[in-house]
């Protein structure tokens, strides 16, 4: 489904990526683990095609993102960093809107799922933050993509906020891809059923989680050089 | 791309400072027209064609500064380039949802002519060639505003910045240039003016060399923008 051979990305002399590759299949839920800078949200923005790598071949299910652009898009949903969002615009329009864009119709029933119904004819500037992740949540949703791709999804929230996402995201697991960057060790340990983990821009560790309480931790801490 | 210039548009029509930079270039230019009208001593609307574009260097980059600077600064960019649209699409429908706002706009100006026929007999098909002129005219300021928006994160840079270049560009052909500068140079300045080019228009005359001129114009700076969204600067 995805598929990253030997991707490098340099912002002018800064090498962001290295060398990465990776695949990831069907009902696969990839844990994206680096500590700040290392790269993730890089690599996230290079799968969607937002980014052109410098070197390598990026592949979504066998199309290249930057010559299928559009086509490719059509294919995955997209949590950015931060969440940005049109925040003076009213939920249930933000939804018609970013479905529309994506030539599906309606939200359907996006907002039933993610539990936005209270605040729907609420403006996002208005809403906490946890509400407004969920609005992310919602948009990337729409349209039922195969492919999930989600930066800090919990980033900011608390942690009742935090689980209530983590549900979220196991529920909608089945039958898609979703790779999903976090700062959280335990999240990893909870949702993702395989780990990437990437530092100073270098692939370290891309296998089946360590078992075990505090297992992605040790490796985490064994790998990771820039901590 | 009618979804994004809806948004676009419900922006402007949700937000006092769409209703109020429209009303404040309707009550500028019938004010500055009006004032001067008596004056004059004869009943045209020549003056105000000759004041409009001066007007709308102030009126359209204030309506374009946030279009896509706003989106760089919040990066709702982000979201719009992961969305299945295209860059020349969004670049598109950012120009159209300003564009059918300056047509409103001009919409508010034709009380002037229809005040000027109850009290003279005037020319109608110079009136709607001069508004089609002023039409063009705009296309070109807003596409120029476009890229200058997209150029900065920063809505105030990208005003100033438009405004002093759409300046630039209006006084190629004043009269003072036309005093310092020898007659081949002026020629070519000439050329390069919108007020210059709006002129032909304004004599009723729809000249097909000024309308390449706003439409190279647009199309030159929508082009600029769409590549600086593709280089995702």
């Amino acid at each position: 489904m995805i598929s990253l051979s030997a991707v490098t990305k340099k912002f002018a002399d800064k090498t962001a990526i290295a060398n990465i590759s990776f695949n990831a299949n069907t009902g696969e839920i990839i844990g994206f683990l680096g500590p700040n800078g290392a790269g993730k949200t890089t690599t996230m923005r290079l799968i969607l095609g937002y980014l052109k790598p410098n070197q390598g071949k990026i592949t979504i299910d066998h199309l290249d993102p930057i010559e299928n652009r559009i086509e490719v898009l059509k294919k995955i949903g997209y949590l950015p960093e931060n969440n940005p969002l049109y925040s003076e615009m009213i939920v249930s329009d933000y939804l018609d809107f970013i479905a529309k864009i994506k030539g599906v119709g309606s939200a359907g029933t996006v907002a039933d799922t993610v539990g936005l119904k209270e605040v729907m004819s609420s403006k996002i500037e208005e809403l906490s933050r946890g509400y407004k992740q969920r609005v992310g949540l919602a948009a990337a949703l729409i349209g039922d993509p195969e492919i999930l791709v989600l930066d800090e999804p919990t980033s900011g929230l608390d942690p009742l906020e935090q689980e209530k996402i983590r549900l979220l995201i196991k529920k909608i697991a089945r039958k898609k891809t979703i790779i999903f960057s976090t700062h959280i060790l335990s999240e990893i340990e909870d949702i993702a059923n395989r780990l990437i983990i990437i530092d100073r821009g270098r692939l370290v560790y891309n296998g089946n989680k360590p078992g075990g309480r505090g297992g992605v931790e040790k490796l985490f801490k064994k790998l990771v050089k820039s901590l | 791309m009618i979804n994004l210039i809806k948004k676009e548009l419900s922006y402007y029509l949700n937000n006092p400072i769409g209703y109020i930079t429209v009303i404040l270039f309707a009550v500028f230019s019938n004010f500055l027209f009006v004032k001067d009208i008596f004056l004059v001593g004869s009943a045209s609307m020549r003056p105000f064609f000759g004041l409009a574009p001066w007007l709308l260097m102030i009126f359209i980059p204030a309506l374009s500064m946030r279009i896509i600077a706003e989106e760089k600064r919040t990066n709702t960019i982000e979201t719009l380039l992961t969305l299945p649209i295209s860059e020349t699409q969004i670049v598109l429908s950012k120009f159209v949802s300003i564009l059918l706002l300056v047509m409103i706009t001009l919409l508010l100006t034709l009380g002037l002519p229809i005040s000027l026929s109850l009290l003279t007999k005037i020319y109608l098909p110079e009136i709607i060639i001069s508004y089609i002129g002023l039409f063009l005219l705009s296309s070109s300021f807003i596409a120029l505003s476009m890229y200058f928006s997209s150029l900065t994160k920063n809505q105030v840079v990208a005003f100033m910045v438009s405004a002093v270049a759409i300046f630039f560009l209006l006084v190629l052909s004043t009269d003072f240039l036309s005093t310092v500068l020898p007659k081949f140079i002026q020629d070519f300045t000439n050329y390069f003016s919108p007020v210059y080019q709006l002129q032909s228009f304004v004599k009723g005359v729809v000249d097909l060399k000024s309308i390449v001129y706003f439409l190279s114009l647009t199309v030159f700076f929508l082009f600029l923008t769409v590549i600086d969204l593709e280089k995702r600067s």
